[in-house]
C-alpha cells in the first residue's frame, strides 16, 4: 500500500510538471496552428533567467514568476512581431514554420553557450530538499508547489479565454480568422498576445524546472518532447485535455516500473503516442477550439 | 602538400609529377613524410568546446596545452637528435559525433597533422577514432573510457583512461575492506542503478562481477538502468526504498547526479554507502546540493589533485598548472588529457622519428613513469591498448574536504566507513 501511494504521488506530481511544460505548446498550436520548436529554447532561457536572479539578487524562484512571466510574454511578442507573423498562413505555412522556429531554438541555445558557458546549474532555496511525511510517504516541498501552479494555470487560462474579451477574441481567432477580420477583431494582436502568452507558460515551466533539476543550455530538448507527446495525446488545441494527459501520461511512465525495467519507462509514452495517432488522431479528448 | 618541396630532379615535369602523385597513392602518406626534412611536430585534436560537453572540453584543452607548452619551453621534442617544436591544431567538434568525424578526417588528410589527440566523451572517441585506423594515425585520448571501444581490434587507437569497469571493482574492493572490518552488515544489500550508457554498463560489470565472487558477501537487490538526463528518478528511488538495501551504488554525468540526489534526500532515503560513480566530489554539484547533502558521497576517479600532495610527477602537474592558470587545481579531465599528450611525446622520442608507424609501435611498448594512480602508464595489448591504471576513491567530509581514502598507498584522509547520517 505505502508502495501504491508512493508512486500515485510521484505520478501527479510529475503530471504537474508535464502539464506546465505542455500548456504553451498546446495553446500557441490551437490558435496560430504553429508548432513553436522553439519552445525548449524559451523552456531554457525560463531556468536560467530563474537562476540569474536567484543567484545575482538572491530572489527566490516562486518570487520571480511576475518577471520571468513579463520577461517570456515579451520575448514571445518580440519573436511574433520579428520572425513569425510574416510566415504565410495555411499549410505552406507548416514547413517554414518548423524551420525558423527550429533556428530560433538554436540561436536561444547558442546565446546561453556564449553568455553562461556549458557547465551545468541548479537553483538551490533552503527548501530544495524539504520534504514532510504524509501518510508514511515523503512529499518534497518543490514539487507540490510545482504541482500547486500546474494546477492554477489551467484555471487561469480558462477563465481568460472564458470570461475575458480578450479570451474570447482568441477564441474566435481559433475558429475563424478571417470572420473575426470582419466583425473587427484585430487578428495581429490577438495572435501576437496568444504567442507571448504561450511563450510565458515554457518559460514558467522552465524557471518551475529549474528549481527541481540541473539544466545547461541544451537543456529543453526533452521537455519540448514531452510536451509534443502531452499536447497530442490530449487533443491538439484542448487545455483541460492538456491537463488530463498529462495526467495519463505520467501515471502510466510511473506504474511502468511495476513491470518494466526502468530505462524503458520513458518510452512508454512515444508508444502510447503512437498508438493514439493510429486509433484516435484527434487526441483522447478530441480536438477543441481551446475550452 | 610537402612533397611540394622535395628536391625531385626531372626533364619532364608533368610525367614526373604524375609519377610523384601515383607514387604517393601507392606508399601512402607515411612513406611520403619519412623522405622530408622536418622542422615541427604537428598534432591535431578536436574538443568539445561548445556544445553539451563544452565544460570538459575546455578542462581536456588546457592538459593539452600545457603539455605542449612544456615540451617547447626544453626547446621542443628530441626527434632524431634534433629537437622539433610542437604544434597543436585543437577544432571545436561541438559535442557532435559527425563534426568531431569530419574534422578529424581534415586534420589528417587537408591539414597534414602528424598524430592526432583524442576527443572527450566515449560516444565522440568511439566514432572518431576511426579516422585514426582508417589513416593509420596514432590517436591518443584521455576521454573515452567506455571499454567497448577498445575492443574493436584497432592498432592506432591508444587509451590513457582506465576502464569504468575497474571503477566498479576498485568501489567494491573498498566496500569490502569496510566489511571485513565490521562496518558493513554481511551479507550486504546492493542497489545498483546505472546509467543506461556503455559506462554505465562498465560500472555495473565491475560491481556485479565482484559480488558474484564474493561468496555471498554482496546481494545486488536492485539492478535497473535509467536512462541519461533523466528527469524523473522518483519511481526508481522508490524501488530502492522498497527494497530496504544496505548500499546505493549508482554511476550517473553529473547532471543526473544533481537530479536524482536531490529526489533521494527529498524522499528521506539513506544509505550506509552512497555512490555515484564519479561523481560526488565536484564543486558546482556541492553547491547545487548542499554540503549536508553530499557528506560522506564516495566517488571513484581517475586521477585528483589530493594526489599532488606527495612527492613525484603529480605535485609537479599541480603546480605547473596552478602556475600557468591563475592558480586553480587540475581534475581529473586535465590531467588525463596532460598524460595522453605526454605519452605521445615520450612515444614519439623514443621512435627517434615522426614514422607514423614507428611511434604507432612504441606506444604499444610504452611504459613510463606517470602522474596518474599506479605511476606508470602503459597500453596493454591484453586491455585493447588501454590503459589499466587504479582509481582513486574520494569521500565528501563535513569539513568540506574531499581526501583520498582508497588505496591505502595514496590515501590523504581516513574513510569514514558507514554513512553516519543513517541510523539504520
Amino acid at each position: 500500500m505505502a508502495r501504491f501511494l508512493d508512486l500515485a504521488l510521484s505520478a501527479v506530481m510529475l503530471a504537474g510538471l508535464y502539464a506546465t511544460m505542455a500548456y504553451g505548446l498546446g495553446l500557441i498550436y490551437g490558435v496560430l496552428r504553429v508548432v513553436n520548436l522553439a519552445h525548449g529554447g524559451v523552456i531554457m532561457g525560463g531556468a536560467y533567467l530563474g537562476w540569474v536572479l536567484f543567484e545575482r539578487w538572491g530572489l527566490d524562484p516562486y518570487l520571480a514568476l511576475p518577471i520571468v512571466i513579463a520577461a517570456s510574454f515579451g520575448l514571445g511578442v518580440l519573436m511574433y512581431r520579428l520572425l513569425v507573423r510574416h510566415l504565410p498562413r495555411g499549410p505552406a505555412g507548416g514547413p517554414a514554420s518548423l524551420l525558423l522556429l527550429f533556428g530560433t531554438w538554436l540561436v536561444l541555445r547558442n546565446v546561453a553557450y556564449l553568455l553562461f558557458t556549458g557547465n551545468d546549474q541548479a537553483i538551490r532555496t533552503s527548501y530544495s530538499t524539504s520534504s514532510f511525511v504524509l501518510l508514511g510517504t515523503h512529499v518534497p516541498v518543490n514539487r507540490l508547489a510545482v504541482l500547486a501552479i500546474a494546477v492554477v494555470i489551467p484555471l487561469a487560462l480558462h477563465l481568460l479565454l472564458t470570461r475575458t474579451y480578450t479570451g474570447r477574441a482568441i477564441r474566435a481567432v481559433a475558429q475563424n480568422a478571417d470572420s473575426c477580420t470582419l466583425v473587427g477583431v484585430d487578428v495581429e494582436r490577438i495572435y501576437a498576445l496568444t504567442f507571448g502568452i504561450g511563450t510565458a507558460l515554457a518559460g514558467v515551466a522552465g524557471l518551475l524546472s529549474a528549481t527541481i533539476f540541473s539544466f545547461n543550455p541544451g537543456f529543453g530538448s526533452g521537455e519540448l518532447l514531452k510536451s509534443f507527446v502531452v499536447v497530442v495525446l490530449g487533443g491538439l488545441g484542448s487545455v483541460l485535455g492538456t491537463g488530463l494527459a498529462a495526467l495519463i501520461l505520467a501515471v502510466v511512465e510511473v506504474f511502468a516500473i511495476l513491470v518494466l525495467p526502468s530505462y524503458l519507462t520513458s518510452a512508454v509514452g512515444f508508444v502510447m503516442l503512437v498508438l493514439v495517432l493510429v486509433l484516435r488522431p484527434g487526441g483522447l479528448f478530441g480536438q477543441r477550439v481551446l475550452g | 602538400m610537402r612533397s611540394r618541396s622535395s628536391p625531385v630532379p626531372c626533364r619532364r615535369p608533368r610525367l614526373a609529377l604524375l609519377g610523384l602523385a601515383l607514387a604517393a597513392a601507392v606508399a601512402g602518406p607515411p612513406a611520403a613524410r619519412a623522405a622530408e626534412p622536418r622542422t615541427k611536430v604537428s598534432l591535431g585534436a578536436t574538443l568539445p568546446l561548445t556544445g553539451a560537453e563544452a565544460r570538459i572540453g575546455g578542462f581536456f584543452k588546457e592538459g593539452y596545452e600545457l603539455a605542449v607548452e612544456e615540451a617547447n619551453k626544453q626547446g621542443g621534442l628530441l626527434v632524431g637528435g634534433k629537437r622539433l617544436p610542437v604544434e597543436l591544431t585543437i577544432l571545436d567538434d561541438t559535442t557532435t559525433q559527425a563534426t568531431a568525424v569530419s574534422l578529424a578526417d581534415r586534420l589528417v588528410n587537408s591539414d597534414g597533422v602528424d598524430f592526432l589527440l583524442g576527443t572527450y566523451a566515449s560516444h565522440l572517441v568511439e566514432a572518431q577514432s576511426t579516422i585514426g585506423e582508417q589513416n593509420r594515425v596514432p590517436y591518443v585520448n584521455g576521454g573515452g573510457g567506455a571499454s567497448k571501444i577498445y575492443k574493436r581490434g584497432f592498432k592506432y587507437l591508444f587509451g590513457t583512461i582506465s576502464p569504468v569497469e575497474l571503477l566498479g571493482t576498485t568501489l567494491m574492493a573498498w566496500i569490502d575492506v569496510q566489511q571485513k572490518a565490521g562496518k558493513l552488515p554481511r551479507p550486504a544489500r546492493i542497489a545498483l542503478l546505472w546509467e543506461n550508457t556503455a559506462h554505465g554498463k562498465d560500472f555495473r560489470k565491475g560491481v556485479s562481477d565482484f559480488s558474484a565472487a564474493s561468496g555471498g558477501a554482496y546481494q545486488i537487490a536492485v539492478d535497473e538502468s535509467f536512462p541519461l538526463d533523466g528527469k524523473d528518478f522518483s519511481a526508481l528511488l522508490g524501488k530502492v526504498k522498497a527494497a530496504n538495501v544496505d548500499l546505493f551504488l549508482a554511476d550517473a554525468h553529473l547532471p543526473d547526479y544533481i537530479t536524482m540526489h536531490r529526489q533521494y534526500v527529498s524522499a528521506g532515503l539513506c544509505h550506509k554507502v552512497v555512490s555515484y560513480g564519479a561523481r560526488g566530489s565536484e564543486k558546482g554539484a556541492i553547491e547545487a546540493l548542499g554540503q549536508e547533502n553530499v557528506n560522506y558521497v564516495v566517488s571513484g576517479v581517475w586521477w585528483s589533485a589530493e594526489l599532488g600532495k606527495k612527492p613525484g610527477l603529480a605535485k609537479a602537474f599541480v603546480e605547473s598548472f596552478a602556475a600557468r592558470y591563475g592558480g586553480r587545481k587540475p581534475e581529473w579531465f586535465q590531467a588525463l588529457g596532460y598524460e595522453s599528450a605526454r605519452a605521445l611525446f615520450t612515444a614519439i622520442e623514443q621512435a627517434g622519428s615522426l614514422d607514423r608507424e614507428a611511434v604507432r609501435s612504441k606506444l604499444a611498448a610504452l611504459k613510463m613513469p606517470s602522474l596518474l594512480p599506479g605511476g606508470t602508464l602503459e597500453y596493454p595489448a591484453s586491455g585493447g591498448q588501454q590503459a589499466q591504471n587504479p582509481f582513486v576513491l574520494l569521500q565528501n567530509l563535513p569539513d568540506k574536504t574531499s581526501p583520498i581514502i582508497y588505496p591505502p598507498a595514496d590515501a590523504t584522509g581516513v574513510a569514514v566507513g558507514a554513512n553516519p547520517r543513517c541510523a539504520k
